[in-house]
């Protein structure tokens, strides 16, 4: 499904990924960790095409295409996702409106015609059940006064309503008590199918519990340093990075 | 010859057909406007309430005036049909600046509410047009509302008596639709006796290529425990200058809410003083314009707290692209003893273009000490990191930039109480950045 090959990226003139290998396969999850400032986030940022970010060297492919030549909304399209770690707030923008352009601008790509008005009420009203968000919440403007939990779970509300191929979690469990990272992760689950697949950047084991990812990578100083299944994932969290960076030296 | 000149000479030359066409109450006013008109002239840009605008270059062409009163050989009700979905209006229509007919056409308006021409009005109640009409925009001479004193001859009156809750708004819609290049000078005159609710929808419109200058003054007197929304839009075009000064004075336990839209445009001046002179009075004064091309827009507000316990709610969020040009100026004034005076005062703008140019200045006056005012203006660029998540959703770029300047400008609209008039606007501002609202074809507001 994903193909990073050398992947080297800047951002305001500082060089944060040194060359990062990564293949994804369909369906599978990977888990991405990393000390601080190890360049998860970039990474992330730069598979959705966030114009601050500069990529200097390498390439990355997914199902085919070259995702470097595709615009970030055309990256959506395709079927890429980010649930970001600080959802932004658009006042003003309902969260109805906000996905109904969403919709209709992904079926304009593949020539379809809008969707019609109560086929999307009914679709948003299943996919608040999948990670209960309240009806209300439809009116509001996007992210607008939602508690940080709140926003999480309307993240994976939006994955849900988007349905894409690969999905980027980008610490979507920070900042969420016990309940709420449960109905976020079973959310996801809900979502998983053996064609779509996605890169999920955690701290915490009960995340891992959820997820049950196929593979964890570890990120260090814009490299992906080591590689393994969801136990390299559990050592991690028992013994932190710095044995890993210990092996590097 | 200054621009003033051909004014005053215009009237000296025509006194008598002016006069003829119009009125006693609007005659008696003449020889006094134009004395003050010779003794201060029009405002200049020394003058600190038209900074923004130069009113000896907008009055400066050679412009005709319709001075025989010809009624204009169109039925606007016919031309300009109008029907906001789900909003039924008592209508009325002023093309360039002659009230139209409207017998046989609007049903019959409820026992108790009045709307007629100023000199209808004048033949049946000489006093009661004598004792209102100008006494409000009188008050702190203004070259323009003098200008407009001095020509006027005829204009509309709503008289809504004591306890009426005239249920549908009151919509006057002015058409500039002369075949030639005209002044217009327009007159509105709102009476709201005590207890009485009513709403006035205000469109202003424009057709053809010639080039049309008007000048409006409306004025509005609410007794006490009176109610009314005033809402006012602008859809005209380039070639339309535009000066509109609004006055209201409030009695107490009075309130007004005024709403301003300016969706297309020219040159526009519109200035609003709103004086609070009996207690717990409220005024709420709204505006939100979307500006392009080479647009101008200046709101001038003044807010007049004149006695203690009043409460003056301002907020004007603009949206400016294009080469255009929009300045606010808000002016609040609590006077010596108006204690408990609120009032909150916000100029937010979007400068969504770099060669868009905004002018904004927040301005407090204030003569008592147990007062709470608070004032602020913005200029910001478009969020980049909201534009990125919609993007992300796959939102294109231009689409995701569409929505936040709607959002921007909804947060005024929001406060729009009538549902069907809300949604219609909110409608008419997404054309207007999608860039398909051309000028008038007929009324859109209200098609």
């Amino acid at each position: 499904m994903l193909e990073i090959k050398n992947l080297h990226a800047s951002v305001e003139g500082k060089e944060i990924l040194k060359g990062v290998n990564l293949t994804i396969g369909d369906g599978e999850v990977h888990v991405l960790m990393g000390p601080n400032g190890s360049g998860k986030s970039t990474l992330s940022h730069v598979l959705v095409g966030n114009p601050k970010y500069t990529v200097t060297e390498g390439s990355i492919t997914f199902n085919g295409k070259d995702l470097l030549e595709l615009s970030p909304e055309d990256r959506s399209h395709e079927g890429i996702f980010m649930s970001f770690q600080a959802p932004i707030e658009i006042p003003g923008v309902s969260m109805t409106n906000f996905l109904r352009a969403a919709v209709n601008a992904k079926r304009k790509y593949f020539g379809e015609e809008p969707i019609a008005a109560g086929d999307f009420l009914k679709m948003l009203k299943e996919k608040r059940k999948l990670v209960g968000l309240d009806a209300h919440f439809m009116s509001r403007g996007v992210n607008e006064g939602f508690s940080g939990g709140e926003r999480k779970r309307n993240e994976i509300f939006q994955m849900a309503v988007l349905e894409p191929k690969f999905s980027i979690l980008d610490e979507t469990d920070s900042g969420l008590d016990v309940d709420a990272l449960r109905i976020v992760a079973e959310g996801f689950n809900l979502l998983r199918t053996p064609q779509t697949s996605a890169m999920v950047i955690t701290h915490y084991q009960r995340m891992l519990d959820y997820l049950k990812p196929d593979f964890v990578h570890v990120l260090v100083n814009g490299q992906i340093v080591k590689e393994g299944d969801a136990s390299l994932g559990y050592a991690i969290e028992e013994k932190g990075f710095d044995w890993i960076k210990e092996e590097l030296k | 010859m200054s621009s003033l000149e051909q004014y005053l000479q215009l009237y000296h030359a025509e006194k008598q057909r002016i006069a003829a066409g119009s009125c006693a109450p609007l005659n008696a006013l003449r020889e006094e406007q134009l004395a003050l008109l010779e003794k201060h002239g029009l405002p200049t840009k020394r003058n600190e309430e038209y900074l923004y605008t130069d009113v000896e270059a907008a009055l400066a062409p050679d412009y005709g005036v319709n001075l025989n009163r010809s009624v204009p050989a169109i039925d606007p009700y016919q031309t300009y049909r109008c029907a906001v979905p789900n909003l039924s209006t008592w209508l009325y229509f002023v093309v360039n600046d002659v009230v139209m007919p409207s017998e046989g056409h609007a049903a019959p308006l409820p026992e108790g509410v009045v709307v007629e021409t100023l000199c209808q009005a004048a033949a049946k109640k000489t006093d009661f047009i004598a004792k209102f009409y100008h006494r409000a925009a009188g008050k702190n001479y203004d070259g323009i509302a003098a200008i407009n004193t001095l020509l006027a001859q005829d204009g509309i009156l709503v008289h809504i008596s004591k306890g009426v809750q005239l249920k549908k708004p009151i919509q006057i819609v002015n058409v500039s639709a002369a075949k030639n290049d005209l002044m217009m000078n327009r007159r509105i005159l709102v009476v709201v006796e005590e207890g009485a609710q009513g709403s006035i929808l205000l469109c202003d419109h424009a057709e053809g290529e010639q080039n049309h200058l008007s000048t409006q003054v409306v004025e509005v007197f609410a007794a006490p425990h009176a109610q009314l929304d005033i809402y006012s839009i602008e859809e005209t075009k380039s070639t339309n200058t535009r000066f509109s000064n609004l006055y209201t004075e409030q009695a107490a336990e009075s309130n007004i809410s005024y709403t301003n839209v300016t969706l297309t445009n020219g040159n526009t001046r519109n200035r609003a003083e709103f004086r609070l002179l009996g207690e717990n009075a409220k005024v709420e004064a709204r505006g939100a314009l979307m500006t392009d091309a080479e647009e101008r827009v200046d709101n001038y507000l003044l807010v007049d707290h004149a006695v203690p316990q009043c409460t003056s709610e301002m907020l004007y969020k603009y949206v400016i692209n294009g080469k255009s040009t929009a300045a606010f100026t808000g002016k609040v004034l609590v006077r010596e003893g108006a204690q408990k005076s609120l009032s909150e005062q916000i100029n937010a703008n979007l400068l969504a273009s770099p060669e868009a140019r905004v002018l904004t200045q927040p301005m407090l006056e204030i003569y008592a000490d147990d007062v709470k005012c608070n004032h602020g203006s913005s200029i910001g660029k478009m969020d980049e990191n909201a534009l990125f998540y919609m993007r992300q959703r796959g939102i294109a770029e231009q689409e995701a930039r569409l929505l936040l300047q709607q959002a921007f400008v909804n947060e005024v609209l929001n406060h729009v109480k009538m549902e069907q008039l809300r949604d219609r606007l909110t409608h008419l501002v997404e054309m207007r950045f999608r860039g398909e609202l051309s000028p008038c074809q007929g009324c859109k507001m209200c098609r």
